[in-house]
């Protein structure tokens, strides 16, 4: 039997043996994180066709819960790791062709211990453990932000850094709380004896909690640095960060509230917080005039939208959370790496700039659109199925309440239709700008490695929107995962 | 006054993170914004052992006075409080060095001139 915990340990150990590596081929440091990734990706997916019927538990130095630093590898977890290493390797092997000033050595070590960071949250069930491996997380994406150097980068990153740090302290506040009243730090041990307590102080550490982890996950007043983090980094940063860096975020957020507290008075709270992120993030995404700005507040929109789904708190809508967690994982990753390459080309990362792209870059632009189509929801692509999924749990519910925020919320998704289209206008229907065809009339495409990628999750999105069972057989063990806590904490705790 | 007497650590810690967070929010240098940051961990991880202190407990460790148990203080919060403290120092670490480059394409560390990128 293959130990979950290798999906944390091969990562980091291969992250600190890029620097050994570099000492013997410069050529080779580009490979190891697509090495790691592809490891993740296949282990993960073996593993998630075993959890999906029984989470497997790994204790560490034989100690068995509550007491010792346990790993629960559910279908839940691993899915989401499954994910950030499809995400992972695809942007490692883009990046093997497009980081190549600086200190790319750096570059990998951080990249990898983000993933690392990131695999690690979706896969610990110690309260402490989620708070360094979202540490681990955090630093090394303040660090890749402003990798470039440039004003911007420094300046967004210093204002991410400051945001974060804030948001982590806070964070921990709870976690103390919690230790304090409980006595021990395992999920499903406090889970289980959450009613035992005064309220109030569970009040305060979930107010603690969900401010600290809502900052990574851009929940709305919590997401000031985002736009600028999102829109400075290098390219395929961003698109780790957007597909990545906030759903991890939410995970930490879902889990506190479904899993850990279990409260069905704040369910309405996470809806309407959602609606409002949607709303803020697609209205400000419509006004930008820089592509990558108008991408980091489209994100900001979907993850309004996920919190939305995840607080209507059924199987159907956790489900329907989940799968945008996916799509817009995928869609949003295609976006960035295609938005890079062509900024790449044109040297500018204003929207008129992109003009006639279809006729220079015709497969970038192809796949730009496909992941815009299917981030708006658009058959037959991935993102269509996860909004009907949502759309459909709402009806389920059959509250008038919900019935008219979910009027609102595609509202929101009208709005994202409007400047999306904008753009893929631009790409197909505005003249090139003089001179950047050759004679033949055709424009100069990206490089191949770069291309393979972004095709390989252009392909991803269009499979999985033609037949949603690839992913939905999975998603709905993995929202029972979330919601249904009284078999996680068996499961954890055994009897 | 026995109130204030069992939890006067509790308003101590919090005390820190308030003067941290006020320097955060008001303060218009950076590096006192590092600094409020900074005074923010401190806190944090004073409280995280405060609340594994046992009056006239001892030190963790195994010893005779420790053999009975009930004097010696919470080892799991000192230990959460090590990586704490690890994980500031390093995220202060960050902070400072992207100030110094924020120095040098700046000028200045005054947080009201350092606003390129807005909303």
């Amino acid at each position: 039997m293959v130990s979950p915990i290798l999906l944390i340990v091969v990562p980091l150990g291969l992250a600190f043996a890029v620097p050994l590596l570099e000492r013997i081929s410069k050529k080779l440091v580009g490979y190891v994180p697509v090495l790691a990734m592809a490891f993740n990706l296949v282990l993960s997916v073996v593993l998630l066709r075993r959890a999906v019927s029984e989470p497997i538990i790994v204790h560490t130095g034989s100690w068995q819960p509550p007491f010792s630093i346990h790993l629960v590898a559910g279908p839940l977890g691993l899915l989401l790791a499954a994910l950030i290493a499809l995400i992972g390797l695809g942007v490692a092997v883009y990046a093997m062709s497009t980081i190549r000033e600086g200190a790319t050595r750096l570059y990998h070590v951080l990249y990898i211990l983000l993933l690392t960071g990131a695999t690690g949250i979706v896969l610990t069930g110690d309260l402490f453990n989620l708070f360094v491996f979202f540490e681990i997380l955090c630093i090394s994406s303040y660090a890749l932000v402003a990798y470039r150097g440039d004003r911007a980068g420094i300046e967004s990153a210093t204002k991410y850094l400051i945001q974060g740090a804030i948001g982590s302290s806070l964070a921990l506040i709870g976690i103390g709380i919690l230790y304090g009243m409980f006595g021990t730090l395992s999920m499903a041990d406090i889970a289980q004896h959450i009613h035992s307590v005064a309220p109030f102080g569970l009040f305060m550490a979930l107010a603690l909690l969900i401010t600290g982890f809502g900052v990574e996950a851009a929940i709305f007043p919590l997401n000031a640095w985002l736009p600028d983090a999102h829109s400075s980094a290098p390219s395929p940063i961003s698109a780790i960060l957007s597909g990545i860096a906030i759903k991890v975020g939410i995970y930490a957020v879902a889990r506190i509230i479904f899993t850990l507290y279990g409260l069905e008075t704040v369910f309405l709270f996470v809806a309407v917080l959602g609606l409002l992120t949607l709303l803020i993030g697609e209205m400000s995404a419509f006004s930008q005039n820089n592509i990558k700005r108008l991408l980091a507040y489209s994100s900001i929109g979907q993850v309004g939208l996920i919190l939305f789904a995840l607080g209507i708190a059924s199987v159907t809508g956790v489900t329907g959370a989940l799968f945008l967690v996916v799509s817009h994982g995928l869609a949003k990753s295609v976006l960035f790496l295609s938005v890079g390459v062509m900024i790449t080309r044109t040297g500018s990362a204003e929207i008129s700039s992109l003009d006639g792209m279809g006729k220079r870059m015709p497969l970038s632009a192809l796949c730009f659109t496909i992941g815009a189509f299917s981030l708006i929801g658009l058959p037959p692509f991935v993102g269509f199925a996860a909004k009907f999924t949502v759309v459909r749990a709402v009806f389920e519910q059959t509250s008038t309440l919900f019935t008219v925020l979910i009027g609102v919320a595609l509202l929101g998704t009208v709005v994202e239709a409007a400047y999306f289209f904008r753009i893929v206008q631009r790409l197909y229907f505005k003249p090139p700008p003089e001179g950047s065809l050759d004679h033949a009339g055709r424009g100069q495409e990206a490089p191949l490695s770069a291309l393979i990628p972004i095709g390989i999750l252009t392909v991803v999105i269009i499979v999985a929107g033609v037949y949603p069972g690839l992913f939905s057989s999975f998603l709905e063990p993995a929202a029972t995962d979330l919601l249904d806590k009284a078999v996680y904490i068996r499961h954890v705790l055994g009897g | 006054m026995t109130f204030l007497y069992d939890y006067v650590h509790y308003a101590g810690c919090f005390a820190l993170v308030l003067i941290g967070l006020y320097a955060v929010l008001v303060k218009t240098n950076l590096i006192k914004v590092i600094i409020g940051i900074g005074l923010i961990d401190t806190g944090v991880n004073l409280f995280l052992v405060t609340t594994g202190y046992i009056r006239a407990g001892t030190a963790p460790i195994f010893s005779e006075a420790a053999a009975q148990g009930e004097t010696m203080v919470d080892p799991v919060p000192q230990a959460l409080v090590l990586t704490a403290i690890v994980i500031g120092v390093s995220v202060l670490a960050l902070a400072l060095s992207l100030a110094i480059r924020l120095y040098r394409h700046y000028g200045t560390l005054d947080l009201r001139k350092i606003k390129e990128l807005k909303w």
